[in-house]
């Protein structure tokens, strides 16, 4: 546990680092402006968010394979800290969009896609909290993360397969090496606090599911009326 | 203001920040707390 928050501590640190870089002494993009330092949490969120969704579909596939608990409590987490990403993703998003496109959301290919995700990750975590039976939760939510994670490269090569508002994805090339440093920080710090948070929350639900797999524990007055 | 140029917007960039980090230590906060009933409750 004590990795965990190492992780976390560690991605705090980092996050602060480039987030300062990023607001304070990266220059201003020429068109955007200063409202271009939101690419400095919204792009590291989105990479981080797809790297989430790609653990869940390890996870599940992972599960399904080796019928080992272990996978299903690593699903449960990742499956929690995509869906704040990528609930972070569409708020970070509406942010940047509404100075720049001049609304807060747009039907979009990409914003869709991300969307549907978002809800997908929102009912699969509802559905393992409406089953008890922690054979079937597991294997009933890794059959639905496959499904939903068939998403996830429609998410990604949306902008290139559609007409979308959206921008296309940014590489090393098309970023100005001013904005390098902040970004690659801080996508380095939102995926150690994420392999921070995956890595307590698994530690939360492999407690819980040891507790429902040993069963209701039998008290001594039930167990002597039971031999009586 | 140069047409195709936006100026300003920093209270844009305050919110996405800010949203940003209440979300991590809210969800952080919630993991420690679960984190303790959870022992608890093995105890």
């Amino acid at each position: 546990m004590r990795k965990g928050f190492g992780f976390i501590a560690f991605g705090v640190v980092l996050l602060l680092t480039g987030s300062y870089l990023g607001l304070f002494v990266a220059p201003a993009e020429r068109y955007m402006g200063d409202v271009q330092r939101i690419m400095y949490v919204h792009v590291p969120t989105a990479w981080n968010w797809m790297l989430s969704v790609l653990f869940s579909l390890v996870c599940a596939i992972a599960f399904l394979a080796r019928n080992n608990m272990k996978w299903d409590a690593r699903l449960e987490a990742s499956l929690e800290v995509s869906t704040l990403l990528a609930f972070l993703l569409c708020c970070q998003g509406a942010i940047w969009a509404k100075p720049t496109w001049g609304v807060w959301w747009d039907w979009d290919p990409r914003l869709t896609t991300t969307a549907v995700l978002l809800f997908a990750t929102i009912g699969i975590l509802a559905l393992r909290s409406a089953v008890e039976d922690p054979t079937k939760r597991a294997i009933w939510s890794s059959v639905a993360t496959i499904i939903a994670a068939v998403d996830l490269p429609i998410v990604y090569y949306s902008v290139k397969w559609w007409n979308s508002l959206h921008q296309m994805q940014s590489t090393p090339q098309t970023v100005s090496s001013a904005f390098h440093a902040p970004l690659r920080i801080n996508a380095f710090g939102v995926l150690f606090l994420m392999i921070g948070f995956i890595m307590l929350r698994t530690r939360i639900a492999a407690a819980r599911l040891e507790r429902e797999l040993a069963g209701p524990p039998v008290r001594i007055g039930e167990e002597a009326g039971e031999l009586a | 203001m140069t047409e195709g140029v936006i100026s300003g917007g920093w209270e844009f960039v305050w919110a996405a920040y800010g949203i940003t980090a209440a979300a991590f230590a809210i969800y952080g906060v919630t993991l420690v707390m679960r984190l303790r009933a959870s022992r608890n409750h093995d105890h």
